[in-house]
């Protein structure tokens, strides 16, 4: 499954380079090689180590991960680079690194995450430490786009959302496995309306809301949103309530109505999104250069390098990050943005697939509040830069420049394959076969 | 002249990239069909049960420590051997607990035992709904309620 990237990075390396020097030079592959040799031994050491995780996880993130790093190596040259411990590196060698501490992190929790029951009793502890992460970077957090998001240790930053939504799946996992039956099975009847029984989903719903409050009022609207859906797919899948859903659907839309009357910030968010062309040099501006990336590419694209938006008179923000779809799907038109998306799916069919096949329930709520964490916030992020919903800064998984992002991105993959492990394990046991 | 035919390279470089995109794609649902498929066959082969008791720590090996118990409707447990799940430990006594499926879900009711029945580490004085993951300790025996 690795074995065609060997063909896939080289080529697009080769294009990139051969587009920007006008020669027919190749240039250097060495990142190119790299990152297939960390990719192939990665997964080797999860071969060797006697994981039975699901196999097509990690070459499914190598693939995504592969085109990324594809056109990272294209937007380098535009985008400089910076120095940390004294080594000037641009973005590709940068996120390079980052996968190399991204799979050492996978491969540890895989292998070393032997048995679950500390992350299943320590469920609030967890979202203890996930919320005074979250009021640590509200009040030491430096400001980036206007939203809070980023901690700086030095050099180095990191975003803490990344790591609290990890958190928030084990939190919202542990507590709906315990209580599972009761959230069901009992209820209130308010007329037509069943209603659940609040007592059992009240510190579930306390926890939820302080975390929504400290997301929002550091003005990070896309985190929001995907900590929103999470809740609500997690409840949905534990309880197989349609209520619950359209209930939280309903109090979201009239929150979201709410917050775009009270906070100003939210409502030039939807005036962009409802109509960017009335100021496209301003608040539209993004919304609209990206479109117009899409309708350059076709459905072929432009070739690799050919994209405009990193050198778009220099206003255009985020080629690397959030804005990174916009670059590929101009690039590489729409086929290729949609073979990317077609791959992402892919990640989550399996990611639920785990879920599916977890013996008990933490570990299948656990399976599907991560796989769901991946998916949504692709999907949050490619539906705003085609102008679907309302724009939220949010990266897009194992394809933004981003450490924070990997890293998290990495650390799900990890438990997945740790959760899958465990069934495949159980089910040898006693002879059923996978 | 060079222009034009690295122009050709360009476009063949481009075709060759998105083409080997698909390609991967495909192999990628190529497995996941393949292993739909197979799921469906194992799961017309195998009729579903609806839950089983993984017994995690059994002083006295009977039930045996890692044995999986398929589980019917309704099961008694205990000492006695004419019980559904047979318990074979001093601490245990003849129909101690009832294990049943009602609805959607698992219960637990203790028979009025000297020992009592645990769930995740509590005694229980009336029946309790179980999720898959629970804990059940009858006597010194361990044993995990699973799918």
């Amino acid at each position: 499954m690795l074995l065609p990237l060997l063909i896939l990075l080289p080529i697009g390396f080769a294009a990139t380079n051969i587009y920007r020097t006008a020669s027919a030079d190749p240039g250097p592959m060495i990142l190119a090689a790299i990152y297939i040799v960390m990719m192939l031994s990665a997964h080797f050491v999860l071969v060797a180590s006697g994981n039975r995780g699901d196999p097509l996880l990690l070459p499914l993130v190598a693939a995504i991960g592969g085109v990324g790093l594809v056109m990272l190596n294209r937007l380098a040259p535009d985008l400089g680079t910076t120095s940390a411990f004294g080594l000037n590196m641009n973005v590709a060698e940068t996120q390079l690194l980052w996968f190399a501490v991204g799979l050492l992190a996978m491969l540890t929790v895989a292998i070393g995450l032997r048995d679950d029951r500390f992350l299943r009793h320590y469920k609030y502890t967890w979202a203890l430490a996930g919320i005074a992460l979250l009021i640590f970077t509200f009040l030491f957090g430096t400001e980036v786009n206007g939203a809070r998001l980023w901690i700086y240790l030095g050099p180095i930053g990191f975003q803490p959302t990344e790591f609290i939504k990890i958190v928030l799946v084990l939190f919202i996992a542990g507590y709906l496995a315990e209580h599972r039956a009761l959230l069901r099975d009992a209820s209130l009847r308010l007329g037509p309306i069943r209603v659940p029984p609040l007592p059992y989903l009240l510190p579930m719903l306390a926890i939820f809301v302080l975390v929504m409050l400290v997301v929002v009022v550091s003005k990070d609207l896309g985190t929001a949103l995907l900590f929103f859906g999470i809740f609500l797919i997690m409840l949905f899948v534990a309880t197989g309530r349609r209520s619950y859903v359209l209930i939280g659907l309903l109090l979201f839309l009239a929150g979201s109505f709410v917050a775009s009357r009270l906070f100003e910030h939210v409502a030039r968010r939807v005036d962009a999104w409802l109509d960017p062309f009335a100021d496209p040099s301003g608040a539209g501006y993004q919304t609209v250069q990206a479109l117009y990336a899409f309708g350059r590419g076709g459905l072929f694209g432009e070739g690799l390098g050919q994209s405009l938006l990193p050198t778009a008179g220099g206003r255009f923000f985020g080629v690397e990050t959030d804005f990174i779809f916009a670059v590929i799907a101009e690039e590489l038109g729409v086929i290729g943005a949609c073979g990317l998306l077609a791959l992402t799916m892919a990640l989550v069919f399996r990611g639920l697939r785990v879920g599916i096949l977890a013996r008990d329930d933490f570990s299948a709520m656990l399976a599907v509040g991560l796989t769901v964490s991946l998916g949504l916030q692709t999907l949050i992020i490619t539906a705003g830069i085609v102008k679907l919903i309302p724009l939220t800064g949010i990266t897009f998984p194992f394809v933004s420049y981003g450490g924070s992002s990997l890293l998290a991105s990495f650390i799900i993959v990890g438990l997945l394959l740790a959760i899958s492990h465990r069934s495949a394990v159980a089910d040898e046991r006693e002879g059923r076969g996978p | 002249m060079t222009g034009e035919i690295l122009r050709i390279l360009l476009l063949v470089l481009q075709l060759a990239f998105l083409g080997l995109l698909y390609l991967i794609l495909l192999a990628f649902v190529r497995s996941l069909l393949r292993d739909l498929r197979s799921a469906e066959r194992a799961q017309l082969a195998s009729q579903a049960g609806i839950g089983r008791l993984n017994v995690l720590e059994s002083p006295d090996d009977e039930p045996p420590a890692g044995r999986a118990i398929a589980l019917g409707p309704i099961n008694s447990l205990g000492r006695n051997v004419n019980n559904t799940v047979f318990i074979d430990d001093d601490f245990v006594s003849a129909h101690p607990a009832m294990l049943t499926f009602r609805g959607r879900s698992w219960f637990v009711e203790d028979q009025g035992s000297t020992n009592g029945t645990y769930v995740n580490g509590h005694r229980i004085d009336r029946p309790v709904a179980l999720s898959f993951g629970d804990e059940l300790t009858i006597g010194r025996v361990r044993m995990r309620l699973e799918r």
